[in-house]
C-alpha cells in the first residue's frame, strides 16, 4: 500500500497487475529451486495427475510479489509526481497461510489483487503498524490459482512517541543497548 | 496404475512423524541476493547497498521469499530418497524471524509432523513439513509448514485407517 497506516482502511484493495507464465520460465525457476519432475520435464509430467508440467507455488507467489513491488512503486512514483508524500511500507513478518488451489500451466496469464483485511498498531516496532491483506490470484478462466494471507508493516504518519518510546528508539540504534535489548 | 517416474521414490509407506532431515549448507552470498532480488523482489535494501545500509537491516538483506526458494531447494536435496509429490496443497504459519544477510550461512532442519491418508483420494497421503531454518549463529530465520500431497504405494491397503 502507498497509503500512511492512518488513511488504509479494510478492504482497501489494488490490482497488482497480470502475469504470463512461459514453459521457458517454469522450467529455469524449477531447476533452480524447485527440481520436481512435474516441474522441469514436460515429458516426465505427463505421468503426473498434473498432466504435464506445471509451475511450483512458490514460484507463482514470487511472482506474485514482484508484481506488488512494481505497482507500489508506480503508484509511489505518481504521487510524488503531483507533490504528495507516500506512506512507506516495511518488511514483511510472514504469511498466516498461502494456497494453492490450481495448478499454474506453461501460457497461463494469472491476475494478482490484494485487498486489506485488517490493521493494528505493532506491539514490537513503535511508529508502524500492521496489516493483514489476502493476495488472490486468478487465471485467465476465472478460476482462483492461488492466495496468500501475508502480514506486513506499515509506518505511522502521526506517530507521537512517549519519553519511554523515544528512549527505546534511541538506544536500538547504539550497539551495546542493541545487545542488551536483544536478550 | 501405477507411475513409473515415481516406483523408486518415497511413498506414504516410507515416511514417519518425527522423521527429520538435516537441510545441510547454503551460503546466501551478495550476488544470490541481487540477482533472485531484481527478479521477485527489487526492493532497494535487497540492490543497493547505500539503501541497504540506511535502511532498517542496515545492510544488504536477502528477500524472505529467496530464502524460502532456498528452504524448499534444500529440502529436495536432502531428502533421503526423492518424495512421490503430487504437489504442494498450502504452506501455513510462515514466519520471516530474523533478515538474512549478505553471506550468512543457512541451514536448519524439515521435520514430518502430520502423516495421514486423504479420506477422498485413497491413492494419496497428506504429509506435513515443518521447516525451521537457522543462520549460522543458530538463530531461526524462517519457520513454516507445507502441506504437501503424497502418492501411496498400496492404496488398497489402510484406508479403513484413515482419518
Amino acid at each position: 500500500m502507498t497509503m500512511w497506516f492512518e488513511d488504509i482502511n479494510d478492504d482497501d484493495s489494488m490490482e497488482l497487475g497480470q502475469y504470463c507464465f512461459t514453459q521457458e520460465e517454469i522450467i529455469k525457476y524449477n531447476k533452480e529451486y524447485d527440481n520436481q519432475y512435474f516441474h522441469t520435464d514436460p515429458e516426465l509430467a505427463k505421468h503426473s495427475h498434473f498432466g504435464g508440467i506445471i509451475a511450483s507455488g512458490w514460484h507463482t507467489a514470487c511472482v506474485g510479489h514482484r508484481l506488488m513491488v512494481d505497482e507500489i512503486k508506480s503508484r509511489e512514483e505518481a504521487m510524488v509526481a503531483e507533490g504528495m508524500i507516500p506512506g512507506v511500507s516495511g518488511p514483511s513478518p510472514g504469511i498466516k497461510k498461502m494456497t494453492f488451489m490450481q495448478a499454474v500451466r506453461p501460457e497461463d496469464c494469472i491476475s494478482y489483487k490484494l485487498t486489506v483485511t485488517s490493521k493494528r498498531a505493532s506491539a514490537s516496532l513503535p511508529g508502524w503498524g500492521l496489516l493483514f491483506s489476502t493476495i488472490i490470484a486468478t487465471n485467465q478462466k476465472g478460476e482462483q490459482v492461488f492466495q496468500s494471507d501475508v502480514a506486513s508493516f506499515s509506518k505511522m504518519r502521526d506517530f507521537k512517541p512517549t519519553l519511554k518510546q523515544r528512549f527505546a528508539m534511541w538506544a536500538v540504534k547504539i550497539p551495546l543497548f542493541k545487545r542488551l535489548i536483544k536478550r | 496404475m501405477g507411475n513409473p517416474v515415481t516406483k523408486d521414490f518415497l511413498h506414504f509407506e516410507d515416511l514417519h512423524v518425527g522423521q527429520q532431515v538435516d537441510l545441510g549448507k547454503t551460503k546466501v552470498t551478495k550476488t544470490m541476493i541481487k540477482t533472485f532480488a531484481l527478479e521477485f523482489d527489487p526492493l532497494p535494501f535487497h540492490i543497493d547497498e547505500k539503501a541497504a545500509k540506511a535502511s532498517l537491516l542496515g545492510g544488504i538483506a536477502a528477500s524472505g521469499y529467496q530464502t524460502g526458494a532456498i528452504a524448499i531447494k534444500m529440502a529436495l536435496k536432502n531428502f533421503p530418497g526423492t518424495l512421490a509429490s503430487a504437489g504442494g496443497m498450502s504452506i501455513t504459519d510462515l514466519k520471516w524471524k530474523r533478515p538474512v544477510m549478505a553471506n550468512d550461512i543457512i541451514g536448519g532442519t524439515v521435520t514430518i509432523t502430520l502423516l495421514k491418508r486423504a479420506r477422498s483420494k485413497p491413492q494419496w497421503g497428506i504429509v506435513n513439513l515443518d521447516f525451521d531454518i537457522k543462520n549460522q549463529k543458530n538463530q531461526s530465520v524462517m519457520i513454516m509448514t507445507l502441506n504437501n500431497l503424497i502418492d501411496v504405494r498400496n492404496p488398497e491397503i489402510g484406508m479403513e485407517a484413515a482419518s
